[in-house]
């Protein structure tokens, strides 16, 4: 399942993939992932076949934008709640990805 | 507290971050972002430039001049690089050619410059020709960039809903029909800054100069201009939205005008101490937000002695990402957003460093910011080299960061107070449950 989160230069965004990825290894759920910041994120979508987009806390006062480009390319969005965005609430945010599978 | 939050979330936070999203102002924003990495190549001349030690400065002082190169040509140019970066995004925006209107944003600007023929004081058989005055094609034309920006691009939008472009047949390759594309909106601008320019001599970069000088001198020099970013960053991330990229998009223009100023008066031998301009974003970056917006690096380090397992799991993780200045891991999971006890030190302890901080480079105790290092480095090692390399800096970050600490202890006692006692009636509702269960 190829999933694509948003934050504001990708750099925190990173340390949070990093560990849902890890939590999905753990789980056995096959999980491609990347982060992008916020100028990255339009081209992206346009790229590849994402199922899901997700949303840094910190820049949800763009979701309205990043919402246009992702009902541009069909893809789901959902914003991360802040508890979720952290290497602890990795298994979290990963229940919530699994819903889009 | 809880009310304030309220209101930051709901009052304070949507105008500003409308304020950020607005098509011009992020046409800025990423245009600014594209010359970055250039001013930070050039700005490490400036450090090869002005080593620390004064026998090595001796020995290069015959070659400063070239190595200064690079550093003229990216931050000295970095208005010409934004022009198009600008013009680009502003295009891509709506939707336009990105590279046509980056293109037509750049000639634009170049035309507010007057182009100069020197032959006349060179010896003889040495002309050179027609050259550009460099002066305001760096920082200080940074407002003149925006403008001619703006006016470029918006010109060729207007000419393309009206119609008024010359259309090429179906088989014209779309790289051939872009460019003509252009020539009429293109024409128009030339012309009309021609006319304002030349004709009748406007000096649009010296009016907006003179605008925006008594601004750069609030927001660089003066205490209250230095501690409004803190305050209105500190506040916007309370609120849980990343307030460097608010604050900074609309900000960051007047910053890269006060960092080339610093790094051209250091440049031209005026002494690090005594630098035009307080506050650039490297202030701020390597003196105030050590370990993140916030100056979190301190709190990190408390946390990881709490009794709190749970906060100290969070100091744990966070610690690695939070020296080099990544901490919205740390914000998020603490958390520290709508967090009424954490909110308050989150604001005071930047605004107490920020001030003890304007004091020091305003009494030339360490010296004036010339430099973009890049954010992620550790803070005594970015201020060392971002000052000029000055050793009393990174000192200062230490004596900041001990500030911050202090500032934020008693409200982390209380918090991990409050944390153990919730881990405590968790523990106790479970034990709870497993009698109940083992009753059963």
């Amino acid at each position: 399942m190829k999933v694509i989160m948003v934050c504001s230069g990708g750099m925190s965004s990173a340390i949070v993939v990093k560990a849902i990825k890890a939590e999905a290894a753990k789980q056995d759920f096959e999980l491609d992932m990347i982060a992008v910041g916020s100028g990255a994120v339009e081209e992206e979508l346009k790229d590849g076949d994402y199922k899901l987009l997700l949303v840094a806390p910190q820049v949800k006062h763009q979701f309205g934008t990043f919402e246009k480009y992702a009902n541009e390319n069909d893809v789901p969005i959902e914003k991360v709640e802040p508890m979720g965005y952290t290497p602890i609430g990795a298994p979290k945010t990963l229940e919530l990805i699994k819903k889009y599978r | 507290m809880t009310n304030f939050l309220n209101w930051l979330e709901t009052k304070f936070m949507p105008p500003l971050a409308k304020l950020s999203e607005q098509k011009h102002l992020k046409a800025i924003r990423d245009g600014v972002i594209s010359t970055l990495s250039l001013i930070i190549i050039g700005c490490f001349f400036l450090v090869i430039g002005n080593p620390p030690i004064a026998s090595w400065a001796e020995a290069i002082a015959p070659y400063a001049a070239q190595i200064a190169i690079p550093f003229r040509i990216t931050t000295g140019l970095m208005s010409l690089y934004a022009a198009y970066g600008m013009g680009y995004s502003l295009s891509k925006s709506y939707k336009l050619d990105g590279v046509t209107g980056g293109v037509l944003s750049l000639a634009t600007f170049l035309m507010l410059t007057v182009p100069v023929n020197v032959d006349a004081s060179l010896p003889e058989g040495e002309a050179i020709g027609w050259v550009l005055p460099m002066g305001n094609l760096g920082g200080s034309g940074m407002f003149s960039a925006i403008l001619a920006m703006i006016f470029a691009v918006e010109v060729l939008r207007l000419f393309k809903q009206k119609n008024l472009m010359i259309k090429m047949p179906e088989q014209v390759p779309d790289s051939v029909a872009r460019s003509f594309e252009a020539l009429i909106p293109g024409t128009f601008v030339i012309v009309f800054v021609w006319i304002i320019r030349i004709l009748l001599g406007f000096d649009i970069n010296q009016i907006l100069i003179n605008i925006f000088t008594p601004l750069n001198n609030i927001l660089g020099n003066n205490l209250i201009g230095v501690l409004l970013p803190v305050v209105l960053i500190t506040m916007l991330w309370a609120a849980g939205v990343h307030g460097v990229s608010v604050i900074g998009s609309i900000v960051r223009p007047m910053w890269l005008v006060m960092l080339e100023a610093n790094g051209q008066a250091m440049v031209s031998g005026t002494p690090s101490n005594e630098l035009p301009y307080i506050a650039p974003e490297q202030f701020y970056q390597w003196l105030v937000w050590i370990g993140g917006s916030g100056a979190t690096l301190s709190l990190c380090i408390l946390l990881l002695f709490t009794k709190s397992a749970y906060l100290k799991q969070v100091g744990r993780f966070s610690i690695i990402p939070s020296i080099f200045n990544i901490n919205e891991p740390l914000i998020f999971g603490t958390p520290i957003v709508m967090n009424p006890i954490l909110a308050i030190p989150f604001v005071v302890a930047p605004s107490v460093t920020t001030t003890i901080s304007y004091f020091a480079v305003k009494f030339g105790v360490i010296n004036g910011f010339s430099v973009n290092a890049p954010w992620t480095l550790p803070a005594p090692i970015g201020a060392f080299l971002s000052a000029g390399n000055d050793w009393k800096a990174a000192a200062l970050v230490l004596i900041n960061m001990t500030i911050a600490g202090l500032i934020y202890y008693p409200f982390v006692k209380v918090y991990d107070k409050k944390m153990v006692e919730e881990e405590h009636s968790e523990m106790e509702d479970k034990k709870n449950m497993q009698v109940d269960t083992a009753a059963v």
